[in-house]
C-alpha cells in the first residue's frame, strides 16, 4: 500500500495534477467562480424564471350588485393571481384606466347577470384583459378561465342537491398532474439550469485555467520539462471536473434548500450524468481556450458559444415552444440531454433503464469534446 | 496617427538648442527636494524598511544600492505615493508623497506600457490622462523620443520593441508630464550595455536641467554616474556618500591581477589573511589590501609558489563594486556556495562530444528575419557565452537551440540526439531557466521546487536534499513557506536557477540567469556554473554582464541574428582593432558628451566614472590629442593611459558599428 503511494506520488501526471491543485487553492478569484455563480444563479432563475403570476391588478364595474357577482369577485379575490385595485362605475373608465396601464385586467357584471342565472340561462361577463404582455395575458386568462370554472362547479353542486333536480352535470375534464402535483415552475426551471450552469461555469472556468499559463508566461518553462503534452492537459483538466463537479451538489443542496425540489432517483447516476455535463463544458472551455491569449478573449468567445447553448436547450424554455428547424438544433446541444437526466431522476426517479440513451449522448458528446479540444491545445502547445 | 507627432525639423533644432548640456555639478543645488525622517516599513511580521534617513537635493541623480532584499523598492513605493509607511515621513518639496503624486514620475521595473498601442499613442495617451494639450503632447513628445533616438518609431507598437527601447519609451512616458522627481526602480535591468549608456547619457541630462532623479540599480558601473549614492542593507542605510567618498571610505588600494588559471589564483588568494578581499571580474582578479606594494609582493609570492603565471599586476583606485562587494562581505559574511548534492554519474562520451550544434540556422516570423544562418557547437564541459542587444535574436536563437520554436531551417544537435527534443528522453537531461517567468508565483517557493523536482523526475528519495541545497543556494534556508511571487526579482532568479538544475541535466541553458541579481549573489551563480561546466555539463548562457561573460570558455556575439564573433575571450577582444584609452577626467559626463560630438560616437564610452575612447593612431599622441581637446572645454584630465580592451568595449563598438551600418533590423 505504501508502495503504491510512493508510486503515485512519483508520477509525472501526479506532480502535476498537484501542483495545479496547490494553485487553485490560492486562487481566490477560481473559488468564488466556483461557488458564487451557481448559487446565485440557480436562485435568481428559480425566482426570476417563475411564469406564474399574481397580484394582478383587476377593476370591476358591477352594475348586477347581486350576491352571486360578488361571489365571483371574491373568488377572483382568493385565487391570488387577481386583486381587486378599483371599482367603476362604467365600462368606459375601465377602459381607460386600463388603457394607461393602470390596471391589468377588468371584469365587467352585465346589470341582468344574476337574473339570467336564475332564469337558469348562461350567465355572461366580460373579461377584458391588457395584453401588451401577451405571455401574461394568455396565463391570465387562462387563469380566470380556471376560476369561472370552478366556481360554476361549486355553484352546481351547492345547488344541485336542491332545486337543480335532474339537471345535467356540465362537463368538465379532469386533468391529474403526475410528477409536479403542485405545478412548481420552479422545479422545471432548477433541473434545466442546473445543466446551463455545468457547462457555462465549466466552460469560463476551464478557458481559464488553460490559458492562465499562457497569460503569465510560464508555459515555456514548463514546455521545457520532460512533462509530455497529455500528461499536462489532463492534470489540468482532472483537477478542473473535480472541483467543478462540487458545483452539482451544491445546486442540489440549493433547490433542496430553497425550492423543494425531491430527489426520486439515484443521487450517483445524476452526480455521474454531472460530471459528463462537467467534461462537456472543460472540453468546449479548453478549445476556447486555444484560440485566445488572455483569459479576458477567452471569456468574450464563450460569450458567442454559451448564449445559444443556454437558449436552444429547452432548459428553460419549452422546446415545443420552439420552430421546427431550431428544435432539431436541441438534440446536439448536452445542455438538453442533462436536462432530461436531471429532471428524469430528481423528478421522476427514472432509472438508467430509462435514461440511457441521453446518457450515452452525454458521454459522447463529453468525449468528443475534451479529445478535440486536447487534441487542438497539445498541436498549439508544440 | 501620422499628424499626431509630426514636427517640422526646424521646431525640433529649437528644441535641442534650448537644452541645457551643462556638467550636472555647475548646477546649484540647495533647494532640497526629498527629505525622509524614520521612515519604516512592515509587511506583516516582516520589516523591509527599519528606519530610514535620507535628504536629497533638487537636479541631484541619488543613486539607492544594495543587495536583493534590501528594501529599496518599499523605500521607492513610498515615495512613489503608491504605499503608506508604518512609520515615519517622506515628503517631497516639503508635502507628503501622495500629495505630489503628479509632479512625480515613477517607472517600475516591470514595463508600464500598453503593448498594443504604437509609441505615440502610448505618450499621448499618458499626455491626454494628465490633462495636458495635443500641441503640447507633441512638443514635449518629440523632444523626448528626439533625446532618446527614438523618433524614427513613432508607429511601432510598443509590444514590438526591444527591452532597452520599451525601457526608453516607459522613461519617455513618465516625463511627457513633465515631472519634478523622477523614481526609477532598477530601470535598466535586463537592458543591453549599449541602451544602458545611452539611458543614462538621458539621465544626466535630465538632471542637468533641474529634475531630480532617484535610481536604484544592481549595476554598480552606473551607480558611479550618480551624484550621490546610499547604500542599503537589510533596511537600513550604511553609507551615504558621493561615488569617490565611498570609493575611498575603505582606505583600501585595488590591483588588478592578470595571471594564467584565474579560478585557481583566486582560491589561493582568497585564502591569504594580509589581503582584504580578492573579487574576480572578467579576465583579472582585483586584490584589495591597504599596502599596495606589499600586497603585490605577497600575490606574486604566493601565486609563483602555485605555479601559476603572472601576466601583469597593475595598481590603481577600487571601483564602487570593489567597495560594494567589500562591505556586503562584511556585512553579511562570505556567500558560500553550498555543495551539490550529485547523486548521477555522468555519462562517459567521447572527447569534444557536441552537446548543442546549429549549422545554419535561420528563423523568420512572417517578413521578419530574427536569426540568419547561425552555426555554433558547445562541447560537454564548456560554458559558451551568447551576447548581444536586446533584439539581436539570442533569446529565439535559444529556444530554437532547445527544441523551444522550430527552425525555419538549419540543423540541430542536442544532448546527442539529432531530432526528436521533444521527447521527455530528451528533455529529462536538460535545464532550462527562461528569461523570465521561470516559476509559478502563486505556488510557495517549496511548493516550485517540489513541483520541478517531481516533474523532472528527482527521485523521492533525493529530493529532500536537493531541494534543501536549493534553498540554501538561494539564502532562503528556513524560508519555503514564502509564497514566490513575494520575492525580490534577484531572489527569485536564484530560486529558479536551483529548480533548473536539481536534476542534474547534462546540457543546460540559462537565459539571463544573472539580470537583477546583486553582485555578490552573482558570484554565487558563476561558481556553480563553473562547478557544472568541470563536472562536464554543456553551458549555454546569455548575459548583459560582460565581465561576467568574461568567465564563459567561449563566446558568440550576435548582432541583428547573425553571428559576427566567435572565440575565446581573447580572440574575440583580439578581434577589435584600435587601442583604448582610458581617461580619468573632472567632468566624465561632460567629457563624455564632448568627444562624441567630435569624433565617432562608438568610439567613446563611460565606464563608471572613467573614459573609455578607442583610437586608431599611436596611443601617446592620441592622449595628447585628447587631453587638449578636453582642456580647451575646461575639463582637466587627471590620468590617461592605455588599458587592455575588454569585452565590454568590444560589445559597444561591435553594436554601434552595427547601427551606424543600419544593420540593426530588429529596430529599424
Amino acid at each position: 500500500m505504501k508502495n503504491l503511494i510512493h508510486k503515485i506520488r512519483g508520477l509525472r501526471v501526479f506532480v502535476l495534477f498537484l501542483k495545479e491543485m496547490r494553485q487553485s487553492r490560492r486562487d481566490r478569484k477560481f473559488i468564488a467562480a466556483l461557488i458564487l455563480p451557481p448559487t446565485v444563479q440557480l436562485i435568481l432563475f428559480g425566482f426570476a424564471l417563475n411564469p406564474n403570476v399574481t397580484d394582478l391588478r383587476l377593476g370591476v364595474v358591477d352594475d348586477s350588485r347581486s350576491v352571486l357577482s360578488r361571489e365571483l369577485i371574491a373568488a377572483f379575490e382568493a385565487s391570488g393571481s387577481f386583486r381587486v385595485k378599483t371599482y367603476f362605475a362604467s365600462p368606459t373608465v375601465l377602459g381607460q384606466e386600463l388603457s394607461a396601464g393602470k390596471l391589468d385586467a377588468g371584469i365587467i357584471f352585465p346589470p341582468d347577470f344574476a337574473r339570467q342565472r336564475e332564469r337558469g340561462e348562461t350567465a355572461k361577463v366580460q373579461f377584458v384583459l391588457d395584453a401588451v404582455n401577451s405571455n401574461t395575458a394568455g396565463i391570465a386568462s387562462g387563469y380566470a378561465q380556471r376560476i369561472i370554472n370552478s366556481f360554476n362547479q361549486q355553484f352546481f353542486k351547492s345547488e344541485a342537491g336542491v332545486k337543480l333536480d335532474g339537471a345535467t352535470t356540465p362537463l368538465s375534464a379532469r386533468v391529474a398532474l403526475l410528477y409536479n402535483p403542485g405545478l412548481r415552475n420552479s422545479w422545471f426551471i432548477l433541473t434545466g439550469v442546473l445543466g446551463i450552469l455545468l457547462i457555462l461555469n465549466g466552460t469560463l472556468v476551464a478557458a481559464g485555467a488553460m490559458v492562465k499559463e499562457k497569460e503569465v508566461g510560464t508555459v515555456e518553462q514548463l514546455l521545457m520539462t520532460p512533462a509530455a503534452a497529455w500528461e499536462i492537459i489532463t492534470a489540468k483538466i482532472v483537477p478542473l471536473c473535480l472541483l467543478l463537479s462540487l458545483d452539482i451538489w451544491l445546486a442540489l443542496g440549493v433547490g433542496w434548500l430553497v425550492f423543494d425540489v425531491p430527489l426520486h432517483g439515484s443521487l450517483l447516476l445524476l452526480y455521474c450524468a454531472g460530471v459528463l455535463c462537467v467534461l462537456a463544458g472543460v472540453g468546449l472551455g479548453t478549445f476556447l481556450a486555444t484560440f485566445s491569449r488572455s483569459l479576458q478573449q477567452a471569456q468574450l468567445l464563450s460569450f458567442f458559444v454559451n448564449p445559444p447553448l443556454a437558449m436552444i436547450s429547452g432548459a428553460t424554455t419549452p422546446i415545443e415552444a420552439m420552430p421546427m428547424w431550431m428544435q432539431a438544433f436541441t438534440w446536439i446541444n448536452p445542455v438538453r440531454h442533462f436536462s432530461t437526466v436531471a429532471r428524469g431522476i430528481l423528478l421522476k426517479g427514472a432509472g438508467i433503464e430509462i435514461l440511457f440513451p441521453n446518457l450515452l449522448v452525454l458521454m459522447v458528446f463529453a468525449f468528443i469534446l475534451v479529445f478535440f479540444s486536447a487534441r487542438q491545445f497539445r498541436k498549439q502547445l508544440g | 496617427m501620422e499628424a499626431l507627432l509630426e514636427i517640422t525639423p526646424d521646431v525640433v533644432a529649437r528644441e535641442m538648442l534650448t537644452m541645457d548640456w551643462d556638467e550636472p555639478q555647475t548646477i546649484e543645488r540647495s533647494a532640497t527636494a526629498i527629505k525622509i525622517r524614520g521612515l519604516r516599513k512592515s509587511y506583516g511580521a516582516l520589516e523591509a524598511v527599519r528606519g530610514v534617513d535620507l535628504e536629497i537635493q533638487r537636479g541631484e541623480i541619488f543613486g539607492l544600492i544594495g543587495p536583493d532584499g534590501a528594501g529599496k523598492t518599499s523605500v521607492f513605493q513610498i515615495l512613489g505615493g503608491v504605499m503608506q509607511p508604518t512609520t515615519g515621513e517622506a515628503k517631497i518639496f516639503g508635502q507628503s508623497a501622495r500629495e505630489t503624486r503628479s509632479s512625480i514620475g515613477y517607472l517600475t521595473q516591470a514595463f508600464s506600457l500598453y503593448q498594443d498601442l504604437s509609441v505615440a499613442e502610448n505618450m499621448r495617451y499618458m499626455g491626454e490622462l494628465r490633462g495636458l494639450s495635443r500641441a503640447e503632447i507633441q512638443r514635449r513628445g518629440m523632444r523626448y523620443l528626439k533625446l532618446f533616438d527614438m523618433d524614427r518609431f513613432t508607429d511601432r507598437l510598443a509590444g514590438r520593441l526591444s527591452g532597452g527601447m520599451k525601457q526608453k519609451l516607459a522613461l519617455a512616458c513618465a516625463l511627457i508630464t513633465e515631472p519634478k522627481v523622477l523614481l526609477l526602480d532598477e530601470p535598466t535591468t535586463g537592458v543591453d550595455p549599449v541602451s544602458r549608456r545611452e539611458f543614462w547619457d538621458t539621465l544626466a541630462q535630465l538632471s542637468a536641467d533641474g529634475m531630480t532623479i532617484v535610481v536604484a540599480t544592481p549595476y554598480l558601473d552606473e551607480a558611479e554616474r550618480c551624484h550621490r549614492v546610499a547604500l542599503m542593507h537589510d533596511g537600513v542605510i550604511h553609507q551615504t556618500g558621493t561615488p569617490a567618498q565611498l570609493r575611498h571610505h575603505s582606505g583600501l588600494k585595488r590591483l588588478e591581477v592578470r595571471a594564467a588559471d584565474l579560478s585557481r589564483a583566486e582560491t589561493l588568494l582568497c585564502k591569504v589573511e594580509s589581503l582584504a578581499d580578492v573579487q574576480r571580474f572578467g579576465d583579472r582578479l582585483d586584490v584589495m589590501a591597504r599596502n599596495a606594494e606589499t600586497a603585490e609582493a605577497i600575490t606574486r609570492a604566493t601565486l609563483r609558489s602555485a605555479g601559476i603565471a603572472v601576466n601583469e599586476i597593475r595598481a590603481g583606485a577600487p571601483t564602487l563594486e570593489n567597495t560594494f562587494v567589500a562591505i556586503l562581505r562584511e556585512l553579511n559574511g562570505e556567500v558560500n556556495t553550498p555543495a551539490f548534492p550529485v547523486r548521477r554519474k555522468f555519462r562517459d562520451r567521447a572527447p569534444n562530444a557536441i552537446a548543442i550544434g546549429a549549422h545554419e540556422l535561420h528563423k523568420r516570423f512572417g517578413k521578419f528575419h530574427a536569426v540568419k544562418g547561425i552555426n555554433l557547437e558547445v562541447k560537454y564541459g564548456e560554458i559558451y557565452g551568447l551576447l548581444g542587444a536586446n533584439g539581436a535574436g539570442k533569446t529565439t536563437t535559444i529556444k530554437m537551440l532547445c527544441g523551444l520554436i522550430e527552425a525555419t531551417s538549419g540543423e540541430l544537435t542536442l544532448a546527442d540526439e539529432k531530432g526528436g527534443f521533444r521527447s521527455s528522453f530528451v528533455r529529462q537531461r536538460i535545464g532550462y531557466m527562461s528569461q523570465k517567468f521561470s516559476l509559478y508565483d502563486d505556488l510557495t517557493i517549496s511548493e516550485n521546487l517540489d513541483f520541478f523536482a517531481g516533474v523532472y523526475g528527482v527521485p523521492p528519495a533525493e529530493r529532500a536534499e536537493k531541494m534543501q541545497w536549493a534553498l540554501e543556494f538561494s539564502g532562503l534556508a528556513g524560508r519555503g513557506n514564502m509564497l514566490t511571487g513575494s520575492l525580490p526579482g534577484g531572489w527569485k532568479q536564484r530560486v529558479a536557477f536551483g529548480a533548473a538544475i536539481m536534476h542534474e541535466p547534462s546540457v543546460l541553458f540559462l537565459d539571463e540567469p544573472t539580470s537583477g541579481v546583486d553582485p555578490l549573489a552573482r558570484r554565487a551563480f558563476w561558481q556553480m556554473i563553473n562547478r557544472l561546466a568541470d563536472r562536464g555539463v554543456a553551458v549555454l548562457v546569455t548575459t548583459h554582464y560582460l565581465e561576467e561573460a568574461e568567465q564563459c570558455n567561449r563566446l558568440g556575439l550576435m548582432v541583428a541574428g547573425e553571428l559576427v564573433a566567435q572565440g575565446t575571450p581573447t580572440e574575440v577582444k583580439a578581434a577589435q582593432r584600435g587601442q583604448l584609452i582610458e581617461l580619468n577626467t573632472s567632468a566624465p559626463q561632460q567629457a563624455a558628451n564632448l568627444l562624441k560630438a567630435e569624433m565617432e560616437s562608438w568610439r567613446v564610452s563611460l565606464f563608471g566614472d572613467r573614459l573609455h575612447v578607442i583610437v586608431d593612431e599611436e596611443v601617446l599622441s592620441a592622449i595628447q590629442n585628447l587631453q587638449q581637446r578636453l582642456r580647451r572645454a575646461g575639463i582637466d584630465v587627471r590620468d590617461a593611459y592605455e588599458e587592455r580592451i575588454s569585452l565590454e568595449d568590444v560589445f559597444i563598438a561591435v553594436v554601434e558599428q552595427a547601427r551606424r551600418e543600419g544593420k540593426v533590423a530588429a529596430e529599424d
